[in-house]
């Protein structure tokens, strides 16, 4: 058959040009599948959430606290097997941002059991220092901790009590290894009895920013949120309860309308790339006019006519796209560890693989489509005509 | 007698330019025997292409008949037309013939992809009707590394590759010197005496005319007189 030949000898026939739309239309796909994953990632990491853990925090907003008193209380609804106070902190180590946490140390624990597991260190040992925080893998990795060593920390939100350049000091009693894809290897846990005196000290006590609830097995999720929301109806701090993946998605909504961004983004580059294709079919097939003209003359049928063209599309989308998501997959890896913590388990979903496969098959129809209808109206005696 | 190769009755076809109608063809009758070398003469704009065109069913006239082959033309559909091209016809043009992205060999081989010959075969017919051409040697060679008389004996090679009984020559000579001309007229020649084809050449050139067996002049899209040419092929060959 010499379709494939001609179809592949036209492309070289423009070595530059084939190259240059090749290569658009990669970078173009890199860039869509590398932008829909981190939507697919945020996607996954609310998907993950487990349906055993709820969240309980105030009804007006998540920076607002709540009594330390509720703690006891809603142990006491049935349904709930323990709780665990939660506070973000957000400090500073020499200026750079990363997540940590002010827990109820003894129950951290049992709470992720299918999430984390020490790589190095103790929970005993953990228990025993005061100062002691378990750190992330990626973070140790990251700033070259080991068990033992000091962190300094700027609060910054939460600044210590002797002076807003004082740090709080932290020692790193263990390291754990996050045991599913979207649970952040780049965080850091740390008492909060620490926390808490340390503020008391300081005069201001601080409050829980969040109560997360692990259920028995048994409990229904919905009956013991009304019953933990009904238990503070009457105040003094109304709280709202709800599954650990409605918490979570707060945060991906503090990233502001970022999902429709990147999508926007996306679909632009996306329409740049198909008018850039358009362009070089219709070239491609300015310079084929003669060569069709031959074709039919000899023979060939107005459809083959259009198949000549559309498989030119599609060869030349069908390679730079297969490129493009080639690319993105080779680069995950290298992109999850520049997102470090705050995108836990970045990965190129097989169904964005799919999705840029599938495109760029779209974008060689569509550039194609109109190129190819006109060669197959094409009339041998225009043709012919043409570039005498 | 058997019918003829070509028979055309009453052949018109109109451009409408602006207000004005130029009538290319005028009301065209034409009879061509099987296995005779025609040469079609006329001054420039007389119609001779329109009328290749028109019998290579590459056009279609306004109206009028046209058989050839034995086929009515003016029924068939436009895909029809294009399968009966492949088994009938095979065309030479002025120049930019071939494939300029394909090697000698494919070109030829190109009219073969329309037949339901094996692989093996096609090579086989490809390559034969290189040979016929004196062109085997360059089988491999891109159109741009040919010369044009070369390139005009290969695309003649495609022409005859599907062996058609029509040839249809649209001024093959036009654009070659003397020399690579006659090569390719001593070739038309070879294919109506040798192989029993019939070849309708389109050509203002006298010294072409004079190869061929029947002379055919049109003026303003009419037939003139029929000639005999001075040189007659008997006494050659
Ligand atoms: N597509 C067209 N539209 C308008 N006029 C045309 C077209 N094709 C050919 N003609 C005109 O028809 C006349 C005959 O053309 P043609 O058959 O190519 O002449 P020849 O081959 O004898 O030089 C010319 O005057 C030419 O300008
Ligand atoms: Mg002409």
């Amino acid at each position: 058959m010499e379709f494939p030949l001609l179809v592949l000898r036209n492309l070289t026939r423009h070595p530059l040009r084939s190259l240059l739309t090749v290569g658009s239309l990669a970078i173009a796909l890199f860039l869509f599948c590398t932008l829909r994953s981190v939507i697919t990632t945020l996607e996954a990491g609310l998907a993950a959430a487990s349906a055993q853990r709820m969240v309980v925090q105030s009804t007006v907003s998540l920076f607002v606290g709540l009594p330390p008193t509720y703690q006891a209380r809603i142990e006491q609804v049935p349904g709930v097997e323990s709780t665990c106070k939660w506070q973000w902190f957000g400090a500073l180590y020499n200026d750079v941002p990363f997540s940590q946490f002010a827990v109820d140390s003894e129950r951290l624990p049992a709470l992720f059991e299918k999430e984390m597991e020490l790589a190095q260190g103790s929970y005993d040992a953990w228990e025993r220092n005061v100062i002691g925080c378990v750190v992330g893998e990626g973070l140790a990795n990251q700033f070259r901790w080991g068990i033992g060593d000091r962190i300094p920390l700027i609060g910054v939100f939460f600044p210590h009590p002797d002076g807003a350049d004082v740090a709080w000091e932290f020692e790193v009693e263990a390291i754990y290894r996050p045991l599913v894809r979207n649970f952040s290897g780049h965080g850091m846990f740390f008492h909060w009895d620490y926390f808490d005196r340390t503020l008391k000290a300081g005069g201001t006590p601080p409050r829980v920013g969040a109560y997360y609830l692990k259920l028995e097995p048994t409990a229904d999720p919905a009956s013991v949120s009304a019953a933990v929301d009904e238990l503070f109806a009457a105040g003094p701090q109304r709280v709202q309860t709800a599954p650990e993946a409605q918490f979570q998605a707060q945060f991906v909504s503090m990233f502001g309308n970022i999902p429709f961004f990147l999508t926007a983004i996306g679909g632009g580059v996306l329409a740049a790339i198909l008018l850039a294709c358009v362009n070089t079919m219709l070239l491609t097939a300015r310079d084929q006019t003669r060569d069709l003209g031959v074709l039919k003359a000899l023979g060939f049928g107005d459809g083959r006519a259009f198949g000549l063209l559309i498989a030119q599309a599609l060869t030349l989308c069908g390679l730079g796209g297969a490129l493009g998501v080639g690319l993105a997959l080779l680069a995950q890896d290298g992109i999850a560890a520049a997102l470090g913590g705050s995108f836990p388990g970045f990965a190129v979903a097989p169904r964005t693989v799919r999705l840029g496969l599938g495109i760029a098959v779209a974008l060689g129809l569509v550039s194609g489509a109109f190129p190819a209808w006109r060669a197959g109206r094409l009339r041998v005696v225009d043709a012919l005509g043409a570039r005498e | 007698m058997t019918e003829p190769m070509i028979r055309v009755r009453n052949l018109t076809k109109a451009y409408r330019r602006g207000g004005e109608t130029l009538t290319v063809l005028d009301r065209l009758d034409l009879d061509m025997e099987r296995g005779q070398f025609y040469a079609l003469m006329g001054p420039s704009g007389s119609g001779k292409t329109t009328l290749l065109n028109v019998v290579g069913a590459l056009d279609r006239p306004d109206s009028g008949e046209v058989f050839v082959g034995g086929a009515d033309l003016m029924a068939l559909s436009g895909s029809e037309l294009s399968r009966w091209r492949a088994d009938t016809i095979g065309f030479v043009f002025q120049g930019f013939n071939l494939i300029s992205v394909l090697t000698a060999y494919q070109n030829v081989r190109l009219p073969l992809l329309l037949t339901p010959l094996s692989r093996q075969r096609r090579r086989e017919q490809a390559m034969h009707a290189l040979e016929l051409v004196g062109l085997a040697d360059r089988a491999k060679h891109r159109p741009g590394q040919l010369s044009g008389g070369q390139e005009q004996r290969v695309a003649i090679a495609r022409a005859i590759a599907t062996d058609p009984d029509l040839i249809l020559a649209d001024e093959p000579t036009g654009d070659l010197d003397r020399e690579a001309a006659d090569q390719v007229l001593e070739l038309l020649g070879r294919l109506s005496r040798e192989l029993q084809k019939t070849v309708l050449m389109v050509t203002h050139d006298p010294l072409a005319a004079e190869r061929s067996d029947r002379i055919v002049h049109i003026d303003k899209g009419r037939l003139g007189g029929l000639e005999e040419p001075a040189v007659a092929h008997g006494a050659q060959a």
